[in-house]
């Protein structure tokens, strides 16, 4: 990109902070094709002033040297396809976090204007990907949360397939009679909403109900999944943009819970027996058939329990009261008591709970079960109850509330099994074969338990977390999975209640919509949504290393027989991580890349020793850390001014050479900030920041080798709202830089 | 020790059950020895090897207005908050899961239950408005009924609801009757004093024989009580070391006043309770001064016997006010009213507005006798139902919390551990 203007905004104290023209004329090399101020660039006149510019000059690219690139999106915005953008961030990172009219912050703000040039000068225009994107959305399971993403998805216009694998649709709940009540006042049962709902969808014309069916294979990336379905009519193929998978949960494995008299007595149930006995309206005893005259629900069997499920199912409880209501109804005169750790009724289920127990004939009880006795009539033994004693409660029935485990299929662990036992069979060595077996025994139950049959490189289904569900930002995406353009919903998401369900099930279909309305852009979705550049794979200097086929946090990357990545560009987040991977530097973005990065760090002036103005590199994620350094300027928090900040996309997208090149130029160190790591990840692109930590863990070694001390470099694990420590955390490293003293490559 | 060993304190809790519908066949042990543990109050009421609920006693306590008792999920604001609660045994937290649970014979024996003085601090702060004050209420008049002797009595005023009229009507006729047989129910000419109307002797010979029957059926209640406590909480000290400190401290309020909260309700119970002991030293008085001392009645309106009786009469009124005004402006407070406690309210309200009536027409409007002698029957009426009905009645709170108090002074200091 050559014709580059410069436009910098002297409002919001700019201005009167920095000298102009001085920082104009430090533009020296490349030189910008023309430089303008305005006094307020995000009224309608500053940016028509730019976009006359832009006309006049027939500029490519702009820098608009304003305020932070995540402020006045809107205002500062010009037609993407046709001029880059790239925005300097004098307010946030210059006049708000320094002294106004200092030398220090007068270089600060040139250093930024420079590094900005050098990275719009290296890059290219991006073409969006324009390809045929099918309209229509696969859904994957008929319970609840299916049954409503298949609504949701037809109601904003979409073409459905709602695939069931059993013949009739409902899943888990198909059979209730009664629902906990979803409305004001919230204490009184009210009948299954089921019936309407499996009704609403079997008449909608946009959806087709495949029932008896399971998904065959599915290929391609988002908007252009092709899909293969078996049902007892033999095999279906068509199109489809967007997936959701609600294919539910099942319950605990009750033969585990024998502690609780499961197995030892048939009149230890589960409550979805026990739901089953009350859906046919037929309360009794499994030993006698006799109508129990007390029934005593056992609430976490086996939940929060680390040897059995270690969290909680967040529905039985709701599932307790309601069964207890639904006895009172029906079976007037039985008793019920209900022994808990913690009643959990989140939302209005409070008020329920409290109907409940105002019933007559409910006892809530806190304890700790020890055993259950017996064998027609039994005892349950409490411990730790709040009597304070050791009690018992006689019980005619005893109803075990199991928790629930998701219908998931560990994708990744597939995969694995399937490359074990090649490995196993045409192994290079008898120990590589004895190993390859190894594996293969350990993951062999994983065999056959596959849903969405991908045909991705790094597995045939969604990458599963903790416990099996699947892996997806919790908190700020929940739909969001690390396939892009297949959205989880419902119980094999998370543990939650039908009405959870049915929203989670809308949820997941409005992502499935935006999701196939970007990819008709060629845009990325979340978190880099918009973003139309895709990466270029310079292939005829790949090595096959598969680093960045394997690396790739979203499956993005499949392989041919040789293991040269083949992109399905639909289906990337834009997050750099393969370009981090790339020994060989072959991957790059046409506004992102490792040469233009290296450049903007080339572009930041590295005063000699004697001057003693150290420099320091800061590489900062620009999800979290960029955020949180904003916040603090926005609170006039100050910071040292030797700092010189260059966002990345994700820290997952570092390349080893930025840090050399930096340090090479004597630069005195060199500081990255990234999200937290580890199980409870904060990352956007979940790996980032743990394939950064591990890049550097190599470069450890480098740096000794070349006399440059380690603590030079750093890496720090930073959330989102810590805005205060940021600054700190950067004065410190500037402290500890000052005892090092200057850079030992200084000069060089 | 049998692993369903009958509880010691059999006799009361075997009573207790018929009328509150309690399985006779509760497997609960008392064990002599303390459990180790924390709270003195559950450790010396026993290891509980089996226990099962009782829900007839839910039932019976729904019925009385208790149902709010269910929703407590023992979050112990409610012992947090309370003044009186002792640290080393709380209240009412566990009082409202024995309720739940139906632990009837725990309830019972438990002085706690006594030592509330329902200011209702609890129940403005429970967050799920299971309204503990109120439970604790229902819970005395439970036991008050189920302690009663003879049984069938205690039933009858435990159903004052339904009741009344007889709890009423039977003393009135009574009197109406006795007066009538003996000719004494007309005007008499010239009409200056009451024993006109009823020789103080008719007086004595019906008051001191019902005393008499009165005191043996609240002292066998009592008895109960007393033993029932004492077994689930054996006693270091004897009854007799526990009176003074208790005495002293009925006399002042003393307790009653840490409930800051029912200042006025306690103001009013003060004057109230030194209205009825004035009242009652009167007609001590009044005994000696006819027999002894040779008086003639009525005494002058400045005699110190009959000042004494007035000033009572003046402290009753205002004492029945105030508690009549705490009522009707601080509803949250006063609790929910059932059966049990309007019963025992219009009774006293009764022998206070017709006692001084009787006084303010005789001095007053002697002319007209015919109203003078119908209140004084009126009066004869309601004194001998609030007589009759004190061992039954709310009344029975001077007995029952009397004990607990007693006990509690005289209860074995909390064991270390």
């Amino acid at each position: 990109m050559e014709r580059v203007g410069v436009f910098t905004c002297t409002g919001c104290g700019i201005g009167e902070a920095l000298d102009i023209e001085a920082l104009h004329a430090a533009a020296e090399d490349p030189k910008p094709t023309c430089t303008a101020s305005h006094p307020c660039l995000c009224a309608p006149e500053g940016m028509d002033s730019v976009r006359k510019a832009v006309d006049e000059e027939k500029l490519e690219g702009v820098i608009l040297a304003a305020c932070s690139h995540r402020a006045k999106r809107q205002e500062l915005q010009l037609d993407r396809a046709a001029t880059m953008v790239e925005r300097v961030s004098l307010r946030e990172q210059v006049v708000w976090s320094h002294p106004p009219n200092e030398e220090d912050t007068q270089m600060l703000a040139e250093d930024l204007l420079l590094m900005g040039m050098a990275k719009v000068t290296r890059a290219k225009a991006a073409i969006p990907i324009s390809e045929t994107i099918e309209s229509g959305v696969l859904v994957v399971g008929g319970g609840v949360a299916g049954l409503e993403a298949a609504r949701g998805a037809s109601g904003l216009g979409h073409q459905v397939v709602l695939v069931e694998k059993e013949d009739t649709l409902g899943g888990r709940t198909r059979d209730l009679r009664y629902q906990t009540p979803a409305r004001p006042p919230y204490d009184t049962l009210v009948p299954s909403g089921l019936p309407d709902l499996v009704a609403a969808v079997q008449d909608d014309p946009q959806i087709r109900v495949l029932t008896g069916a399971r998904v065959k294979s599915i290929r391609g990336q988002p908007g252009q999944f092709s899909v293969e379905v078996e049902t007892p009519s033999g095999v279906e193929s068509f199109k489809s943009g967007a997936i959701v998978q609600a294919t539910g949960a099942r319950p605990y494995d009750a033969t585990k819970l024998g502690h609780l008299g499961y197995g030892s007595s048939s009149n230890v149930i589960t409550s979805h027996e026990l739901e089953a006995m009350l859906s046919r309206g037929e309360l009794g005893r499994p030993s006698d058939g006799k109508l129990p005259s007390r029934v005593v629900f056992i609430q976490c069997a086996g939940s929060r329990d680390p040897e059995h499920l270690a969290y909680c199912s967040s529905e039985c409880c709701g599932v307790t009261l309601r069964q207890m209501a639904a006895i009172h109804k029906d079976h007037p005169g039985v008793e019920t008591a209900t022994i808990y750790k913690d009643m959990r009724t989140g939302g209005q289920l409070e008020r329920f709970y409290q109907a409940v127990q105002t019933q007559p004939g409910s006892l809530f009880t806190r304890g700790e079960v020890s055993a259950v006795e017996g064998n027609g009539n039994l005892k349950v033994h409490l411990k730790e109850s709040l009597l304070g004693d050791d009690v018992s409660l006689d019980a005619e029935l005893v109803v075990l509330a199991v928790g629930m485990v998701p219908n998931s299929a560990d994708g990744e662990a597939i995969r694995a099994l399937r490359d074990a036992r090649v490995r196993s069979e045409k192994g290079d060595s008898e120990i590589q074969k004895k190993e390859a077996l190894k594996v293969v025994e350990e993951l062999k139950h994983n065999e056959g338990t596959e849903i969405l049959n991908l045909d991705y490189r790094q597995g045939p289904d969604l990458p599963v977390l903790r416990y099996g569900f699947p892996d997806s930002h919790f908190i700020c995406f929940p739909y969001e999975t690390r396939r892009t353009g297949i959205y989880a919903a419902g119980t094999l998401r998370a543990p939650m209640d039908g009405a959870q369900a049915a929203e989670d099930g809308w949820g997941a279909a409005m992502k499935a919509a935006q999701c196939i309305e970007e990819a008709r852009h060629g845009e990325a979705v979340h978190p880099r949504s918009g973003d139309v550049g895709v990466p270029d794979f310079f292939l005829q200097r790949c090595t096959q290393c598969k680093r960045c086929t394997e690396e790739c946090p979203f499956g993005t990357l499949n392989e041919d027989e040789k293991g040269t990545p083949q992109l399905n560009a639909l289906r990337c987040r834009r997050c750099g991580i393969c370009m981090g991977a790339c020994p060989e530097r072959i991957i790059s973005f046409p506004d992102y890349s490792v040469d233009s990065t290296a450049a903007a760090i080339k572009a930041m002036s590295v005063p000699d020793e004697f001057d003693e103005k150290p420099r320091i590199l800061a590489l900062l994620c620009e999800n979290d850390a960029l955020p949180a350094l904003d916040a603090a300027a926005l609170a006039r928090t100050q910071w040292n001014p030797w700092v010189r900040v260059v966002p990345l996309r994700c820290l997952g997208s570092l390349n080893l050479v930025w840090i050399a090149d930096a340090l090479s130029r004597g630069i005195d160190g060199v500081i990255l900030i990234g999200c937290k790591h580890g199980d409870d990840y904060q990352c956007h692109y979940v790996k980032g920041s743990e394939l950064a930590n591990t890049r550097l863990g190599n470069l450890q070694e480098t740096l000794t080798r070349l006399a440059v001390e380690p603590e030079r470099v750093k890496i720090v694990e930073l959330a989102h709202d810590e805005s205060d420590r940021i600054p700190q955390l950067l004065d410190e490293f500037a402290d500890e830089l000052e005892e090092l003293g200057a850079s030992p490559l200084k000069g060089f | 020790m049998t692993r369903h060993g009958r509880v010691v304190a059999e006799g009361s809790v075997k009573k207790l059950a018929p009328r509150l519908l309690m399985p006779v066949d509760v497997p609960t042990e008392y064990s002599g020895n303390v459990a180790q543990g924390s709270a003195p109050g559950v450790n010396k009421m026993a290891s509980t090897s089996a226990l099962i609920s009782s829900p007839d006693f839910r039932q019976e306590v729904l019925r009385r207005g208790g149902e709010t008792a269910a929703r407590c999920y023992q979050c112990a604001t409610c012992s947090a908050v309370c003044e009186l609660a002792p640290a080393e045994a709380p209240f009412p937290r566990r009082q409202m899961l024995w309720t739940q649970w139906g632990l009837v014979d725990r309830l019972a024996a438990d002085p706690s239950v006594w030592l509330c003085h329902q200011c209702n601090d609890c129940t403005t702060h429970c967050p799920r408005d299971a309204r503990p004050g109120d439970i604790l209420q229902v819970v005395r008049g439970l036991v008050v009924e189920g302690l009663a002797f003879p049984q069938a009595l205690g039933r009858l005023v435990a159903n004052a609801r339904t009741t009344w009229p007889i709890l009423f009507g039977v003393p009135l006729l009574f009197w109406i009757a006795l007066l009538g047989a003996m000719g004494q129910l007309q005007s008499p000419a010239d009409f200056h004093a009451y024993d006109q109307i009823v020789p103080h002797v008719v007086l004595y010979s019906v008051f001191f024989p019902l005393s008499g029957l009165v005191m043996l059926a609240a002292f066998v209640s009592g008895w109960r009580y007393w033993r029932m406590m004492g077994v689930a909480a054996p006693r270091a000290k004897s009854f007799l070391s526990g009176i003074w400190a208790t005495g002293v401290d009925i006399a002042t309020h003393k307790r009653f006043g840490k409930c800051g909260t029912a200042r006025f309700r306690r103001l009013g119970h003060l004057l109230l309770f030194w209205g009825f002991v004035g009242a009652a030293v009167t007609s001590g008085l009044l005994i000696v001064a006819i027999y002894l001392q040779g008086y003639e009645l009525p005494l002058p309106l400045l005699h110190p016997y009959k000042l004494l009786g007035n000033v009572s009469a003046v402290a009753l009124v205002v004492g029945a006010g105030i508690l009549v005004v705490v009522r009707i402006t601080d509803r949250d407070r006063a609790g929910a009213s059932n059966a049990f406690d309007s019963f025992f309210a219009t009774v006293v309200g009764l022998v206070i507005a017709t006692g001084i009536l009787v006084e303010l027409a005789r001095v007053f409007n002697p002319e007209v006798p015919v109203a003078a002698v119908g209140l004084y029957v009126l009066h004869l009426g309601v004194v001998t139902t609030l007589f009759v009905t004190f061992p039954y009645s709310k009344f029975a709170h001077m007995l029952y919390r009397t004990l607990a108090m007693v006990h509690e002074q005289a209860a074995a200091p909390p064991s270390g551990g």
